[in-house]
């Protein structure tokens, strides 16, 4: 028995009991032990999922999935992706001597923490969901994000299941020589475009520095690309959605129909990396449709509030994720209202200029009625919107207000936060909605 | 009345929100009926640099950075030329470094700038990268007023003989230093992101007076609404200056 992980597992139990969860327990592991997550004998599949947008929806579906196969498996599926959370989860779910208790972990994991513990935790998986333009001034740019990713999966001989639509994140499959290269693509549909204007990464091929040639773009810079001169690109895809109606609702990938609970074109290739996966498992694939169909993590995800009208709520954090957000609420019918919570704590980025990079001109619609900025950095945001000559804008800092301001014009409302607000929107709009 | 703006290698050197600044200008020209006419300039096409008012040069990645430098140097002495000719140049981050003698990676190779000014650009060790919201009292053509921005460099700039302003909070141009950016009577060259121009509505309309004096000398602005701007720079103000 191992004293140090008594103490973390009581706090994570007295924490609970307390109905509290939080990452507190694997800070305290971590500040008594630096190489506490090192010292976990991990079980037999442990599949990392990391990226710029979408691993905790990627994440959930892969574990639910498993566990719909009968396997019993940990998560961090609320996202604490830092080293703390993943230590509260293994310490959590392991016996007095390090054993952790489950035939499988899925572990959402930030990009830059993949590169600190992605020895220690021995994974079987690395799932890359895509790389944006994300907080640079925590991560760095994204260049220093992905050379770092190359070196640690150098000598993986696991398997790396990459987005193979995405030049930046099929980078990887260039230097990992020992791995077993598990690309998934999305063939071309009625979304897909020849030209884009969104925030663009993935303009040059990497080998060569040449431009590199789309045949047809999804969204920002996913799409199927290649380098005319090295061919770059080329792939033979493990996993390829052959047809796709986002309007019905379905996809196919190896003659199976999947309903996807969301029908966007993002949620779409997270569930193309899920069957990446359980295909490299052995797994049947037709039996994941009972969780694309059902499974949704509903917090800040689209999530619906009754006030005195609907009110839906969405994560934004980066410009790719806000563009998509943006797309999907511009699409919705009648008249409406919109607020941005834009706060810019340690987990945000302190650096707000991406607003600058997101498409908000987007929003200068007729039936947007008015647009509240909210948060610590409400007035950036209101910046933001006034240089795209849109005049209808109320700024209020505090939360509780803005909301309170919405429930009061009795119009569907849309509400885009970013990560630190989003907990506190929540609570308060659970708090005010309506039976 | 028109200003005309050449936006280089904006398909490149765009990091950061850089291209709001453009916005920025576009917005508070028209309000005052002045036309304001954007042109790119990608590697490899051709402009007439000279036939412009205002030169603007963001940030890019180091990657970037490299792409363009090559077609940049080709182009030296239209740009000679244009500065000669009181184009006035706004410049940040990356476009900044480049308008001096020399760049130094960690590696220790030395890329050379353009040469324009004294002032070079050495990189840093990984501690000290400069990192965070800054805030500076600069004067601009005999106007004294505070700037607030984000900067993030890794790049040290040193023997900058007359710098943009002062640092009241944040790093400048060096790791810690008391000065930030680069001014003289055309080129205002600086680290701040933010971008630099939405929450500094007085910067803004100096840069457009530069641009205007060049065809039509000294111009006076009408005052605008500018109440939401300078909401938003007393609140970073108030935040970081103590």
């Amino acid at each position: 028995m191992d004293i140090k992980l008594k103490l973390v597992q009581m706090t994570h139990s007295i924490l609970k009991k307390a109905g509290r969860g939080g990452s507190f327990p694997g800070q305290l592991g971590l500040k008594m032990d630096e190489n506490f997550i090192s010292k976990f004998n991990m079980p037999p599949i442990v599949i990392l999922v990391t990226g710029t947008n979408g691993k905790t929806s990627t994440a959930n579906l892969i574990a639910e999935c498993l566990r719909s196969y009968g396997l019993n498996v940990i998560n961090n599926r609320r996202g604490d992706n830092l080293n703390i959370g993943i230590a509260t989860l293994l310490a959590a779910n392991s016996d007095s001597n390090y054993n952790v208790k489950a035939n499988a972990a899925v572990i959402e994991i930030d990009e830059l923490t993949v590169y600190r513990q992605f020895k220690n935790l021995r994974p079987t998986h690395l799932v890359v969901t895509n790389f944006f333009r994300d907080q640079l001034d925590r991560a760095g740019e994204m260049e220093t994000i992905i050379r770092k990713i190359q070196e640690v999966t150098e000598d993986f001989e696991g398997n790396l299941v990459l987005n193979g639509d995405d030049p930046n994140v099929l980078r990887l499959a260039d230097t990992a020589k020992k791995a077993k290269i598990r690309t998934f693509s999305v063939c071309e549909n009625a979304i897909s475009q020849k030209t884009t204007d969104e925030a663009s990464e993935g303009k040059f091929c990497p080998r060569c520095g040449k431009p590199l040639d789309y045949d047809y773009y999804q969204y920002s810079h996913i799409g199927r690309f290649l380098c005319k001169e090295d061919h770059f690109g080329e792939i033979d895809p493990y996993i390829f959605i052959q047809k796709l109606d986002l309007n019905e609702g379905w996809f196919m990938c190896e003659n199976n129909i999947f309903h996807p609970i969301l029908s966007s074109i993002y949620y779409i290739y997270n569930c193309a990396s899920v069957l990446a996966v359980l295909k490299s498992l052995d797994l049947d694939l037709a039996l994941a449709d009972s969780v694309f169909k059902e499974f949704i993590i509903h917090e800040g995800r689209n999530e619906v509030f009754q006030l005195s009208a609907p009110c839906v709520l969405n994560l934004i954090k980066n410009p790719t994720g806000a563009n998509e957000v943006m797309k999907y609420v511009v699409n919705r019918e009648g008249d409406k209202n919109i607020c941005i919570i834009l706060n810019d704590n340690d987990q945000d980025g302190h650096d707000v200029s991406w607003i600058w990079d997101a498409h908000f001109e987007r929003l200068n619609l007729q039936d947007i009625k008015e647009i509240v900025c909210c948060g610590l950095r409400a007035y950036d945001m209101a910046l933001r919107l006034k240089y795209e000559g849109l005049n209808n804008l109320v700024v209020i800092e505090d939360i509780q207000e803005a909301i309170k301001y919405l429930d009061e014009k009795h119009l569907d409302s849309y509400i885009l936060s970013t990560y630190t607000a989003l907990h506190k929107t929540r609570g308060i709009l659970l708090k005010e909605a309506h039976e | 009345m028109n200003i005309k703006v050449l936006w280089m290698y904006h398909d490149l050197m765009d990091l950061y929100g850089d291209k709001g600044n453009i916005e920025v200008l576009k917005y508070r020209c028209n309000k005052r009926g002045i036309d304001c006419v954007v042109d790119t300039c990608g590697i490899g096409e051709e402009k007439d640099i000279t036939q412009y008012d205002l030169f603007f040069l963001g940030g890019g990645a180091d990657k970037e950075q490299n792409m363009i430098f090559g077609d940049l140097i080709k182009r030296k002495d239209s740009i000679k030329q244009a500065m000669d000719e009181h184009t006035a140049f706004l410049l940040i981050c990356g476009g900044y470094q480049l308008f001096g003698k020399y760049y130094k990676d960690q590696d220790g190779n030395i890329i050379e700038g353009l040469g324009f000014f004294d002032y070079y650009t050495e990189a840093s060790d990984r501690n000290h990268r400069c990192i965070g919201n800054i805030a500076i009292e600069a004067t601009i053509d005999q106007d004294t007023f505070s700037v607030v921005g984000f900067e993030n460099h890794g790049g040290q700039t040193k023997n900058v003989l007359s710098p943009f302003g002062k640092v009241l909070s944040g790093h400048g141009n060096m790791y810690q230093s008391e000065f930030e950016g680069f001014l003289n009577d055309t080129v205002l060259a600086t680290y701040m992101h933010g971008p630099l121009l939405p929450k500094n509505p007085k910067v803004a309309d100096k840069i457009i007076q530069r641009a205007l004096r060049k065809r039509y000398g000294d111009i006076t602005l009408e005052p605008l609404d500018d109440s939401l701007e300078n909401k938003a720079h007393e609140i970073m103000y108030k935040r970081i200056v103590k």
